[in-house]
């Protein structure tokens, strides 16, 4: 039943040939440390036994002999570890009995021959430089295949009803998969597809400029500004994370951070770590409820204030303050009192704030009011002020690839379009984004209630299961998304506890978020999209309760073993 | 509009790269990049004084300020063109430009083939998040284009393939992911000089024009472009093998832009593109590019291919992708596009080439009747023309002037600077534009040449007064960044 009892520490999760590999590796590692340890012990001795040695020649060799051993080995060391780290899924050309090979001969040498130092000192170096890729690139890699190699996985195994019933089924990824029909209709019609010659031809990198205007009328009437948006304030971009990431380079310099309250979409801490190199300094939010915490994970200034404060007195350069709204992954809004109190919070601290409100018309409660930071009259500081939106959830088209930055900071706007070649959008894409954001009245009559409606209807569903199964869940009108807390399931309660859990997820073909992943400070919390379509969704949460039923009797057993030993 | 020129600075001598880049050791981490940034904040003033860099006021990091400095030079250029675009009925007195290189003879066979029915196709997993290398559709299609277009002797595997939003994207992807910051990449000049930025802007790589050991810095690879941009040179089968052993002999790594392969428009010049080598001196050091930004005169669609055998640069360049991706239904319409080969042998591709080849006939007479040496080959949209003559002290302030001349008399070319040439005095002119606007363009021309143009002879005043060595560098970058604007769509 339980494949967790199996062998080692390594999640259960990955595939038998991954286990077999990390486990060589690791083998490898201990044996190359060993081995290392055996040398520097050696080497010691020699070097302590100098005067009791008759020739002093003898000596010195022997000591560079030694060094050269020692510098090898660590090289090994070092290798084997750089191929641990971003071996993600493809093998590595590094084989293992090569390497260990390499350590017995190491050892050989050490008692028959003379080595000479400084050419296998330099075939160690040559591993590293001969590398194909830089430093930085091998990075980008690693950090890469470390944050999607699950997402990867699904992509290379999707569930399908009829072709591929075992398959992975995606509740991880932010997105809208319930009103495809809609948009596929809608994209089929005759006024989405134009091709004029200004849109093959090279842009305005900024985004066209019909698309600008009819992104600002958009945010006009859906952000209900008081005064029309001015299309010069908007550039558009290939994504929300391009948005970010230009941002990020624009307004930090590395190694410069933000402020973020957490749990946050941990997708914005890759975008500005990536190529910008900014960090994303956490104000970790609380779920119990206090004399100050009024509800869970409530945000206060006071919060903000204690975070930028510590991170000050760390040395750490803060240069402003990211928030989403409506807030991803707890859902919730909010109200233009406390908004107000965040912005003056960052103006009395000059710090840049960044509104994403990708989730705006993902607010599925009627009777809930969504206040975007446009609809503000004054914004406590306007050039410090910057929203960014994109169709990729509010419309469910992730594979449209757009973001939209709304700014009335001429100066930013106009740097972050130096970043529009980069993460440019194709003609013919922005034609059609146009014509959809301009169709008011389809997204007000046809698409917004349909959309809600759907969302209303999936957040029901899963809440309703979640309710049977008695776990705690932050219960909002808004996003695709619920926080929920199966601290219950984890004994101890801890970070790794809720990664093993997340890998049976994982064997059980079910994609979650976990809480680690929004930089969550407690163990325990889960995030789950339920904007799927319901056959889907019932067979995910039938995935999801199997799940849970083989986790609470793995406790019980543990519970019972426990108490058997006392 | 033209304020930061006419502050009285020095400007870098080349671009953004070296800048910011001069101070760098050698060594690697975040925290160097860090300090390179702040020590550059702190030097630029000196250098010169660029407004923006002076002024407290600024809500911009420093690295933020150094792009918007070199962002509004490049803005400057691009809004005389922008502000004041030609159009036959609508501003018959605008600006031509024959400066960007853009196809723009086959808008009618290409919006034709665009506007049927099978690529208007839409389904779920194209507006859903992707494979970020690209639907394996799109690059499926692509190594069977490759294998195809570029004679390669085997078959091109689609995991070799990995799909960008355009060439610029590549380039960037690629600095990053194969250089440290500060590290350089050769380039023989004269060179498409918008790779500067494209290398710079999030990679911080910067291009070394000659020498391995340029100024102490660590060079990384070569970049090859074939056919050449601006010389329009083919290299043969030889020239390449050599260049690709020389950088095996240095362990370098090989970025082959390929982006004009089919727009070879004469049919006596063979074109050889390096995947159809039979044997490859470093294949995991070659990276090759291509596009369809220009052999399928849609720059605007944003469309840009890698193909590497190296496992490690397709995986780090994929892992850049998410910040580089183009649309689903895009990906599906250029899997379309170049899956119909019968339409591109038969119909695109002869024709495209007999419409570059009238153009490329037409300036050559033009230029021969006016007695101008230009370099004549059958590739590429662009023709390198040898104005030296009219620059009667030889000197890059005067190419200046004359290019100044050349825009005042509502015509755009790039000049000899923007490409890194030595010799001051060369011009490119592109000519894959419609005959009308060509002919006006080159009538323009041959009135600046002929001293008939309707503007004065002198250069405008605010212009005389700028210190000669500060406008290279503004006008290179204004032509790096200058890319031709579009005309504002008329919507219904």
């Amino acid at each position: 039943m339980s494949r967790r009892s199996d062998t080692l520490p390594v999640p259960s999760g990955q595939t038998r040939s991954q286990v077999l590999r990390d486990q060589s590796i690791y083998t490898q590692l201990l044996e190359v440390m060993w081995h290392l340890q055996q040398t520097m012990r050696e080497h010691f001795v020699q070097l302590m036994s100098r005067q009791g040695l008759l020739q002093e020649r003898r000596h010195i060799q022997a000591i560079r002999e030694q060094e050269a051993l020692l510098s090898r080995l660590l090289c090994q060391m070092i290798n084997l570890l750089q191929s641990g780290a971003t071996s993600g899924l493809e093998p590595q050309p590094l084989s293992s009995e090569d390497s260990r090979g390499d350590v017995r001969y190491g050892q050989g040498t050490q008692l028959a021959g003379q080595p000479d130092p400084v050419p296998q000192l330099s075939d160690c170096e040559a591993t590293f430089v001969t590398r194909d890729l830089s430093n930085r690139g091998t990075d980008i890699s690693a950090l890469y295949w470390s944050s999607f190699q699950d997402y990867n996985a699904y992509q290379k195994d999707k569930y399908h009803k009829d072709k591929n019933p075992l398959g992975f089924i995606n509740l991880g990824t932010s997105e809208n998969k319930l009103c495809i029909d809609l948009m596929a209709e809608r994209l089929q019609e005759s006024d989405m597809n134009c091709v004029e010659e200004a849109l093959l031809q090279y842009p305005d990198w900024r985004g066209q400029p019909f698309l600008r205007e009819e992104v600002a009328r958009f945010l006009t009437y859906y952000c209900r500004a008081p005064a029309p948006l001015d299309p010069e304030n908007v550039v558009v971009l290939n994504g929300c994370c391009s948005v970010f990431s230009a941002l990020a380079m624009v307004l930090c310099d590395p190694g410069e951070a933000f402020l973020v309250p957490t749990p946050f979409y941990g997708g914005f801490a890759f975008s500005s770590r990536l190529y910008a190199k900014v960090e994303l300094i956490p104000v970790h939010l609380e779920s119990k409820i206090t004399a100050i915490n009024t509800y869970p994970f409530q945000l206060t200034v006071d919060k903000l204030e204690e975070a930028l404060f510590e991170a000050r007195l760390k040395g750490k350069d803060i240069r402003g303050l990211v928030l989403t709204n409506p807030q991803n992954p707890l859902g919730d809004i909010y109200s233009p009192d406390s908004l107000m109190k965040y912005l003056e919070f960052a103006k009395r601290h000059d710090l840049h704030v960044i509104i994403d409100e990708i989730y705006m018309l993902s607010v599925f409660d009627e009777s809930i009011t969504f206040h975007s930071v446009l609809s503000m009259k004054s914004l406590p500081d306007r050039n410090r002020t910057h929203v960014v939106w994109g169709t990729s959830k509010d419309f469910g088209i992730s594979g449209f690839r757009f973001g939209a930055l709304y700014t009335h900071n001429k100066e930013v706007a106009s740097v972050v379009s130096a970043f529009g070649y980069l993460h440019s959008i194709s003609g013919i894409t922005q034609h059609k984004l146009c014509q959809l954001l301009r169709n008011t009245e389809w997204i007000d009559k046809v698409y917004l209630p349909t959309n809600r409606f759907r969302l209303r209807e999936a957040h029901k569903y899963v809440t309703a299961k979640l309710k049977a199964l008695e776990i705690p869940f932050h219960n909002r009108s808004s996003g695709l998304y619920v926080w929920i807390n199966l601290k219950k399931y984890l004994d101890p309660c801890t970070f790794e506890e809720e990664q093993l859990l997340y890998r049976r997820f994982l064997d059980h073909k079910l994609l979650l978020s976990c809480g680690k992943a929004y930089m969550c400070k407690e163990p325990g919390w889960f995030c789950l999209i339920f904007a799927d379509e319901l056959p889907r969704l019932k067979l995910a949460m039938r995935r999801f309760c199997d799940v849970l039923e083989e986790q609470k009797q793995d406790l019980i057993v543990k519970q019972l073993e426990d108490a058997m030993r006392e | 509009m033209f304020a930061l020129p006419q502050k009285n600075f020095r400007a870098p001598t080349t671009c953004l790269g070296p800048t910011c880049t001069q101070d760098m050791d050698r060594s690697h981490g975040d925290d160097l990049e860090g300090e390179c940034s702040r020590k550059l904040d702190q030097k630029l003033p000196g250098v010169g004084d660029p407004v923006m860099l002076s002024s407290d006021t600024s809500y911009l990091s420093s690295r933020g300020r150094m792009i918007k400095w070199f962002w509004d030079l490049a803005e400057e250029g691009y809004r005389t063109y922008h502000m004041d675009e030609y159009d036959e009925d609508k501003n018959p007195s605008g600006i031509i430009n024959l400066g960007t290189s853009e196809n723009k003879l086959c808008f009618d066979l290409l919006s034709r083939r665009l506007s049927q029915s099978d690529m208007q196709w839409v389904e779920p997993s194209l507006l859903q998040y992707p494979d970020w290398r690209g639907h394996l559709f799109l690059r499926e299609e692509v190594a069977k284009f490759l294998t195809f277009y570029c004679k390669s002797p085997v078959p091109l595997r689609p995991e070799n393939v990995v799909v960008l939003n355009g060439g610029a994207s590549l380039f960037s992807a690629l600095a990053t992911v194969l250089c440290e910051v500060g590290e350089a990449f050769l380039i023989p000049t004269p060179y498409y000089g918008a790779i500067t930025q494209h290398v710079c802007l999030y990679g911080n790589v910067r291009l070394a024009y000659v020498y391995l050991d340029s100024e102490g810095v660590r060079v990384k690879g070569l970049i090859l472009i074939n056919p050449q941009n601006p010389l329009g040179d083919v290299y043969s089968t030889e020239e390449l093998q050599e260049y690709l052993v020389f950088a095996k002999r240095h362990k370098l790594h090989v970025i082959v832009d390929e982006v004009y392969m089919l727009s070879v428009f004469e049919e006596s010049v063979g074109y050889h593109s390096v995947l159809s080598l039979e044997r490859l001196p470093d294949p995991q050091r070659t990276h090759v590019m291509w596009a369809t930004s220009k052999d399928f005169g849609m720059s605007g669609l944003r469309f840009a291919t890698l193909y590497t055998e190296n496992k490690d640069v397709a995986t780090a360049v994929a892992s850049l992708c998410r910040y580089h991706g183009l649309s689903g239904l895009v990906q599906y319409q250029m899997a379309q596009l170049l899956r119909d080969r019968d339409w591109i042998n038969q119909v695109y591709l002869p024709e495209n080439h007999a419409r570059l080849k009238a153009a490329h006939t037409y300036v050559s007479e033009e230029l021969r009747a006016l007695g101008i040496p230009f370099l004549s080959r059958g590739a590429g949209f662009f023709i390198w023309v040898d104005l030296r003559k009219y620059l009667p002290k030889g000197t890059f302030e005067e190419e200046m002037l004359l290019w100044r001349r050349f825009l005042d008399n509502k015509v755009l070319l790039s000049f000899g600077k923007a490409f890194e040439c030595k010799e001051p005095g060369w011009f490119r002119f592109v000519f894959s534009d419609q005959a009308h606007r060509l002919r006006l363009g080159m009538q323009r021309v041959r009135q600046v040449l002929t001293g008939k143009s309707q503007v004065a002879e002198d250069p405008h005043p605010s212009q005389t007064q700028k210190p000669s060595d500060q406008c290279s560098s503004a006008e290179l970058l204004k032509l790096c960044f200058s890319p031709g604007p579009p005309s504002p769509i008329k919507q219904n």
